[in-house]
């Protein structure tokens, strides 16, 4: 059995780095360096995971600007056969729901498939909603929170975490699967991957073959369902938080052994230390 | 409000919801009434009442018992019941249909509809959402409700001054902002709150309501998948949210390695944890169940030592409201030297071990002395 395994990926601005960080704290994302959504490494995992052990083909799938391209290129690295990018300025200001739908004409557009995994939230907007929003408009189910799964007679048995322990469910394909960043971390890539990556850099008219850029148009989607106007919820307001504490007693400029003999008397810790006949 | 607003001619909005109420759907686990539902009717309870409407809760589950009038006990007005072999355990599709079954029953669709961001409320609400075509705001922080007046031209059918509008808030990423999400187009307007931030009511045994039996009827879609078992864990170790002390450990130790001294110093303590920030957790260092802020846990305890954290606000709104909380970091102006009590600007691999030293001194001069821990 061939299994057509979608993954969908996104690009997120670095937190991690300096760059593009504005003098307030918020993030410049013209400036600010780009990286596959972190959370998005456990999906690209699994995805190449079930190739692997199960046989088949990985298709991975992003929406946003047009550097997105970038990592769509990184998991063709990894081993995914072809990407799909949706790239629309009508797309801007998207929230959830209208990312969903988005993403459901473009999954439809791209083709049949057994299986899609997603990361379990973003980096950027932490909702961990785009996946069952887009299982909901599929109709399918759902297993979220997977930490691992296998096929087994063409079911899929899965372990999930809920609150305070974890779940083992078995489903039919075709399902989505949001994954877990407890599931296994992604692998490196391989040199041959790379090489090859890089070889069909090269040649666009190649590249073009592996990675389709795509528009609302192509894929068929309401443009009035897209972006601002598709998207039930705007941010209204946004304001600083305050400092909560804003008494900090620093320590600094002695040796370590001084820093935490003036912070100890201080605090009063040691009514919290394993006391000796323990 | 400010003058413009009250000059402005008010469009008639009136059709948006003037009746709907708010509803809390309920979160148990084999029978057990999970405390963010608790939180949840404490602050639907405030919104109810700002706008004078009735707080209803739907609880699912299998042989709920006494379950419906704890709900009413904590703050609910009016309970719907779904009590069915087919909704022992949670599951997304069948939870789904009673819901939307439910919601669809309605006159006039709920104004608000809130659930837990937990495991369980993560992957149901944007289901809901989805279907209903409606808005969803994830893991807030605050809620009220207030007026809003729209005034962007882009979808011109969008404009007017909204009377009862849901407060969305939620730390914004990246950033020490905070950002106020709303959409009063639609309802029910929907948003999930993080456990333990929501501050429940004392149960109160005389108040009234009223406890509705509602259908469940399942589609063959709605079997597809089948939970095979559910295994509760028990506490490995303490638990993050129950521990007096924490030890988190952040980007700042360098690798994977860096939490053994993490763990070393945790050992120090009594009744400790050991946490840590989300970058780590992304990058495999630790398993997500150590997670301490907003995608992870909240946690107050008495004492929280914040190693190579910078701060970030998805940090902070999990562990300010800790006692005690030290810092260390190398970078003087790391944002948790803004909010920590205490901040030692250092190496953690110097001080940590230095803190560890001490901490075997102190205990060696207490050795027969009664000991003065503090834990309760």
């Amino acid at each position: 059995m061939a299994y057509n395994i979608f993954v969908l990926v996104k690009q997120v601005p670095d937190q991690g780095s300096k760059a593009g960080l504005n003098p307030d704290g918020t993030i410049d994302r013209a400036r600010a360096k780009r990286m596959l959504n972190p959370f998005d490494r456990y999906a690209l995992q699994a995805a190449l995971h079930m190739k692997k052990a199960y046989g088949g083909s990985v298709t991975a799938i992003s929406m946003g600007p047009p550097p997105a391209v970038e990592i769509l290129l990184e998991a063709l690295e990894h081993g995914v056969d072809r990407g799909f990018l949706l790239s629309d300025r009508r797309l801007a200001a998207s929230d959830t729901l209208a990312t969903a739908y988005a993403l459901y004409k473009t999954v439809t557009y791209v083709g049949k498939f057994d299986i899609i995994f997603c990361g379990l939230q973003t980096t950027d907007g932490d909702t961990a909603q785009v996946g069952p929003q887009l299982a909901e408009r599929l109709g399918l189910p759902q297993i979220s929170y997977c930490e691992d799964f296998s096929i087994q007679n063409g079911k899929v048995h899965a372990r999930r975490i809920i609150e305070g322990g974890v779940q083992k469910v078995l489903t039919e394909m075709p399902v989505l699967v949001t994954v877990a960043n407890s599931y296994h971390p992604l692998e490196y890539k391989s040199f041959r991957g790379a090489w090859r990556v890089q070889q069909l850099q090269r040649k666009q008219d190649e590249l073009k073959q592996y990675i389709q850029t795509v528009d609302l148009d192509i894929v068929g989607a309401d443009p009035e369902r897209c972006g601002l106007k598709g998207s039930p919820t705007i941010v209204a307001a946004t304001e600083k938080v305050g400092d909560i504490g804003g008494n900090c007693t620093m320590h600094e400029g002695s040796a370590p052994e001084t820093l935490v003999r003036e912070c100890l008397t201080s605090t009063k810790i040691d009514g919290f230390l394993v006391t000796a006949k323990s | 409000m400010t003058e413009q607003q009250q000059d402005a001619p008010q469009p008639d909005v009136s059709q948006f919801c003037p009746k709907g109420d708010v509803l809390v759907i309920a979160e148990q686990i084999l029978g057990e009434l999970q405390p963010v539902t608790m939180e949840l009717l404490g602050a639907g309870r405030l919104l109810a009442n700002k706008m004078e409407r009735r707080l209803k809760c739907a609880v699912l589950g299998y042989k709920l018992g006494d379950m419906p009038q704890k709900l009413i006990e904590y703050g609910a007005d009016v309970v719907f019941v779904a009590d069915d072999p087919e909704l022992h355990m949670y599951r997304t599709l069948p939870y789904r249909r009673v819901l939307v079954d439910l919601l669809e029953s309605f006159d006039e669709p709920p104004h608000t509809c809130l659930l837990g961001s937990t495991t369980t409320g993560r992957d149901l609400a944007p289901r809901i959402a989805a279907h209903f075509d409606t808005g969803l705001t994830a893991d807030c922080t605050e809620l009220d409700i207030g007026p809003y007046e729209h005034k962007s031209k882009v979808d011109p059918s969008k404009i007017g001054l909204y009377p009862n509008c849901l407060y969305a808030i939620r730390p914004s990423f990246g950033e020490s902002l905070k950002a106020r999400i709303l959409g009063p187009w639609k309802n029910p307007q929907m948003a999930t709150t993080r456990p333990g931030v929501m501050i429940p009511l004392k149960a109160d045994p005389n108040k009234q309501g009223e406890i509705k039996k509602i259908p469940v009827k399942l589609q063959p879609d709605d079997y597809r998948l089948i939970v095979e078992e559910t295994i509760r864990e028990a506490s490995k170790g303490i638990k993050l949210t129950e521990a007096d002390v924490i030890v988190s450990g952040g980007y700042g130790l360098g690798s994977k390695d860096g939490f053994d001294l993490i763990r070393e110093l945790a050992a120090c303590f009594e009744n400790s944890a050991v946490g840590a920030s989300r970058k780590v957790v992304d990058l495999g260092w630790i398993p997500y169940q150590h997670q301490v802020g907003q995608t992870g846990k909240t946690v107050r305890p008495k004492l929280y030592i914040a190693c190579g954290i910078s701060g970030a606000i998805q940090h902070r709104v999990g562990m300010s409201k800790s006692d005690t909380i030290i810092a260390i970091n190398k970078d003087p102006d790391a944002p948790i030297f803004k909010f920590a009590h205490h901040g030692i600007v250092g190496d953690c691999f110097h001080i940590i071990p230095e803190m560890i030293r001490q901490f075997t001194e102190l205990k060696k001069a207490e050795r027969g002395v009664e000991a003065v821990v503090s834990t309760h």
